[in-house]
């Protein structure tokens, strides 16, 4: 299988942006944006739609610990 | 500043103060002959001061001048310690995306920025070439620097053979260079470079993403390794970069 040439590299990552473009007006909720997708799904190959989900993931729980902090996991106190 | 606060209560308690200032000369070698209590206590306050001063300023300075040495000393272990790295003293042989042979002796002479990927990468491969490719460019303009030679080296000699990497670096800048290879050919150039490649998992089609250092790496005319740039380096930090390597540049 070739590798995506320039012009599909450009298809696929416009193709990513109008998704998430989709998924940030619709709070993520991925129904209304079921168009967006199955484009999206198209002109990518299949392991860049898993890189591309998987980065728009941590972006996302990237954005909350900025913006809402965390909270430290509970665990078995130690001893200190 | 203890004891000058101490002299300057004792200036205002008169009949206590021949007793303490005699005490006071026999214990402090800056001391002089008393006339008046009151301007005899001033004196010594301003002697006391400036000494103060120019024993303080005499501090800062050494430190100072300490300081400056140290940060010397910090550059030029940092310059030891690139050297000791010594990245990219082996030799490499590889294919180029012509089916050209090319060692690394071929690029010395020039200054070489080189870049490891592959093709099959969704986004950071292309932008960080396309972020090289504007580098060369900008300094392509600059009549006062020599040409730097774009390299491309693929991590992924299954997949990058030369057909691919000639489909794929027509897309950069038009004097860059793709290389390949053997898996053994690409492990030795990749090891000279201490570059992390790690193949991911294989999906139905056959394909997979390989894990790897992102780094441009600049070498230097002798073929050392003198710097390299990551993701946040934007394209003008590079250029003026490169541009104070080349102009401090001493040949060996």
């Amino acid at each position: 299988m070739a590798a995506p040439t320039s012009a599909e590299r450009k298809a696929c990552w416009e193709a990513r942006d109008q998704l998430w473009q989709c998924l940030d007006d619709n709070n993520d909720k991925i129904q209304s944006c079921q168009k967006f997708q199955r484009d999206f799904e198209a002109k990518c190959p299949a392991q860049w739609v898993k890189y591309f989900t998987k980065r728009r993931d941590f972006l996302k729980y990237k954005e909350k610990m900025q913006t809402e902090g965390f909270k430290p996991a509970e665990g078995p106190r130690v001893n200190s | 500043i203890g004891f000058l606060l101490r002299l300057q209560r004792t200036g205002q308690t008169q009949p206590c103060l021949s007793g303490q200032l005699s005490q006071r000369s026999l214990t402090r070698p800056f001391s002089r002959a008393p006339h008046s209590a009151a301007s005899q206590a001033r004196l010594k306050l301003r002697t006391r001061l400036a000494v103060t001063l120019l024993f303080g300023g005499g501090l800062l300075g050494v430190w100072w001048y300490v300081d400056s040495e140290k940060q010397q000393r910090l550059r030029q272990q940092r310059v030891e310690q690139l050297r000791k790295v010594a990245l990219g003293q082996g030799a490499f042989s590889l294919l180029d995306h012509t089916g050209r042979r090319r060692t690394k002796q071929d690029f010395l002479g020039s200054w070489v920025l080189m870049y490891f990927g592959f093709t099959h990468c969704p986004d950071i491969c292309p932008e960080e070439l396309d972020k090289l490719s504007a580098v060369v460019s900008a300094l392509d303009r600059d009549p006062s620097l020599p040409p730097v030679q774009p390299v491309f080296v693929t991590v992924d000699p299954e997949r990058d053979d030369v057909a691919a990497l000639a489909r794929y670096v027509k897309d950069f800048h038009p004097r860059l260079i793709g290389l390949t290879g053997t898996p053994e050919e690409v492990k030795h150039a990749g090891r000279d470079y201490r570059v992390y490649a790690s193949a991911g998992p294989k999906d139905e089609d056959g394909d997979y993403i390989v894990d790897h250092t992102i780094l441009i790496y600049l070498l230097s005319p002798d073929g050392l390794f003198l710097d390299y740039y990551n993701r946040l380096k934007s394209q003008e930090q590079i250029v003026e970069s490169i541009r104070n390597h080349v102009h401090n540049y001493v040949s060996l």
